[in-house]
């Protein structure tokens, strides 16, 4: 992250400073307490931050040293990548947690922009109950509907296959990101929307070159949230995909540990390899992950 | 042009509203069908009315399940609360590389809960894992101990893994909520007289309120459907002592650790359990709220 965001960040939360001032109690002996402060931060920052860092270093670490309790490898290799790409097929798990997740998100943010407009902008019968049915089961704990959806994808000959899994996502995600799409559209002006009609443009050229623009920030938040839900969803792919050639990314890692369980360089190299795209993603993109993912905040 | 726009809404809302019926709505009216049969997934389900609920209540580790749910809930709702509320409070003051701070806080929200509880499970390994390594190292041999193998440590120790992983995304939400609260309240506080631990007791806390109930909300919900961290890390072991009601409900429908045939009638009874539970919830959320789902 370049300093000139983190300046950014903070110019644009100017509040901390003066808050600061007004918080903490006046002079109680203050260099001790901002001493103290630092200190907890600190820990929390290493807490936060220890076992990634350990899981990055395991993975450099030559087999025999797997168990030596220095956590710093003494010759560090990167044979347990070179390992997990020959024999572990780790290419082939990304590839498809990549088409996987672009397929679904791709389909989630169309769909849930169209949908959001309607409910925001055009009014036709039955708006608002159909409104409320969408969201009556924002809550709906997934374990609720493992039994049916595997019945169902069952039924329709679609279990171990990734466009089962895709549809079950984009159903699965499509309710609340169609609700948040839809009040980033309430918040445009309307008149925009009127002065698109008198123009005579279509509902869906006004959808698409007024609305759809201004919806960006809206755009965004869904993107990133349906990226990170459908990149770390485990229960319904190992139990929807079986073949290790259809497998995702969550369910392979679960099933290499059967396999591997004591060669730790080889796991933490798997995991370390699974979090690349997202760490990547979250450490260019901070703040508009941080919002995305914090607007979940109410489907939980 | 009236009857036209409708039928524009209509086109819009169809694929979302078609994927809803067939993905959520219909495999929701069946989960609750099939909790009310007598089926082990490949024959014939029997219509048995409400017994599978009333095995439930002489099914042991249904209890012992339903126990640790509601202590996870418990144990992660006030944890989760309060650490994050303090870190937030805490970081809110003036601090150089506080951004470095947030950002690390952060990174365990990114990743997947697979991956966390692989990670945690080696931390946690008896002989090699590095918390009895350091423990060893600091001359505190004794404290070492083979955290996901003993009945006693086991919840706590996946507690701790899920605080590690969430202390970021709920001290996010509350440092957004302290940045929202008016500065001009704590003028008129100090101008009133009031100390540094007076306005975070009159000011801070009655408006952090409503980002607190929120978070309060999320945790419990979440409490109740705990499931990946439970499942990777010890698929509810040893001997049911981490057993939550979705590791039972998996394991019962796919019989996952072997033994005992796959029930998939009495899995979705406890499913349905599972959901009157996170209804409880979120009526608490509507009540807490006054209705308002969109505080943060």
């Amino acid at each position: 992250m370049s300093t000139r965001e983190q300046t950014g960040t903070n110019a644009r939360h100017p509040f901390p400073s003066v808050v600061a001032r007004q918080i903490l109690p006046a002079r109680a002996s203050r260099v001790v307490s901002r001493t103290g402060g630092y200190l907890i931060l600190l820990l929390l920052t290493l807490a936060s931050i220890f076992p990634l860092i350990w899981m990055i270093l395991t993975s450099l670490k030559d087999r025999s040293e797997t168990y030596s309790p220095n956590v710093i490898p003494s010759k560090p290799s990167l044979a347990a990548y070179q390992f997990l790409w020959s024999q572990m097929h780790v290419g082939q798990y990304l590839w498809n947690s990549v088409r996987v997740t672009s397929v679904t998100v791709g389909a989630v943010v169309i769909l849930a922009s169209l949908a959001g407009y309607a409910f925001a902008r055009i009014d036709f019968p039955g708006k608002q109950t159909i409104f409320l049915l969408l969201l009556s089961t924002l809550m709906l704990p997934g374990a609720v509907l493992i039994i049916p959806l595997f019945l169902q994808l069952s039924d329709m000959h679609l279990i171990d296959s990734q466009l089962g899994l895709i549809l079950a996502y984009i159903g699965g995600g499509l309710p609340f990101a169609m609700f948040l799409m839809r009040s980033f559209f309430t918040t445009v002006p309307g008149e925009l929307v009127d002065a698109g009609r008198m123009d005579g443009a279509s509902e869906f050229g006004i959808f698409l070159r007024i609305m759809l623009p201004l919806a960006r920030p809206g755009i965004a938040t869904i993107t990133i949230f349906q990226f990170m839900d459908t990149w770390n969803e485990f229960i319904f792919a190992a139990t929807f995909l079986h073949s290790p050639t259809q497998r995702t990314l969550q369910p392979a890692l679960f099933a290499l540990v059967g396999r591997y369980s004591t060669n730790w360089p080889v796991l933490t190299a798997a995991l370390t390899v699974s979090i690349i795209p997202t760490v990547t993603v979250y450490l260019i993109l901070q703040k508009q992950f941080v919002t995305g993912l914090t607007a979940g905040a109410i489907k939980g | 042009m009236r009857g036209q726009r409708a039928l524009y809404g209509y086109l819009f809302i169809l694929p979302t509203l078609a994927f809803f019926l067939a993905f959520v709505a219909y495999p929701f009216f069946r989960a609750i069908t099939i909790s009310m049969t007598e089926w082990a997934g490949y024959d014939q389900p029997r219509y048995v009315g409400l017994r599978n609920f009333i095995n439930m209540a002489h099914d042991r580790i249904f209890w012992i399940a339903l126990r640790n749910s509601l202590l996870f809930t418990v144990a992660t709702t006030v944890l989760q609360t309060v650490i994050p509320l303090l870190v937030a409070v805490l970081l809110a003051q003036r601090w150089h590389w506080d951004q470095v701070v947030r950002t690390a806080l952060f990174l365990p929200v990114i990743i997947s809960m697979v991956v966390a509880s692989l990670l945690w499970r080696m931390i946690y390994d008896p002989n090699f894992g590095v918390l009895n390594s350091a423990l060893k190292a600091i001359g505190l041999s004794s404290l070492a101990h083979p955290w996901l193998a003993d009945t006693h440590t086991v919840m706590p120790a996946i507690i701790i893994v899920s605080l590690w992983k969430s202390l970021g995304f709920y001290m996010v939400i509350f440092y957004a909520g302290l940045q929202a609260i008016p500065l001009d309240l704590y003028e008129v506080a100090s101008l009133d007289g009031a100390n540094g631990w007076q306005k975070l007791l009159h000011v801070t806390a009655p408006m952090l309120w409503p980002v607190t109930t929120v978070v309060m909300v999320i945790n419990i919900i979440g409490g109740i459907k705990v499931f990946d961290v439970i499942y990777v890390m010890t698929t509810g072991g040893p001997n049911h002592a981490s057993e939550v009601l979705g590791t039972y409900l998996y394991v019962t429908a796919f019989g996952a650790t072997g033994g005992g045939s796959p029930s998939s009638g009495y899995a979705a009874a406890v499913g349905v359990v599972i959901l009157v539970l996170s209804m409880i919830g979120t009526y608490a959320q509507l009540r807490l709220t006054g209705g308002r789902s969109d505080v943060y």
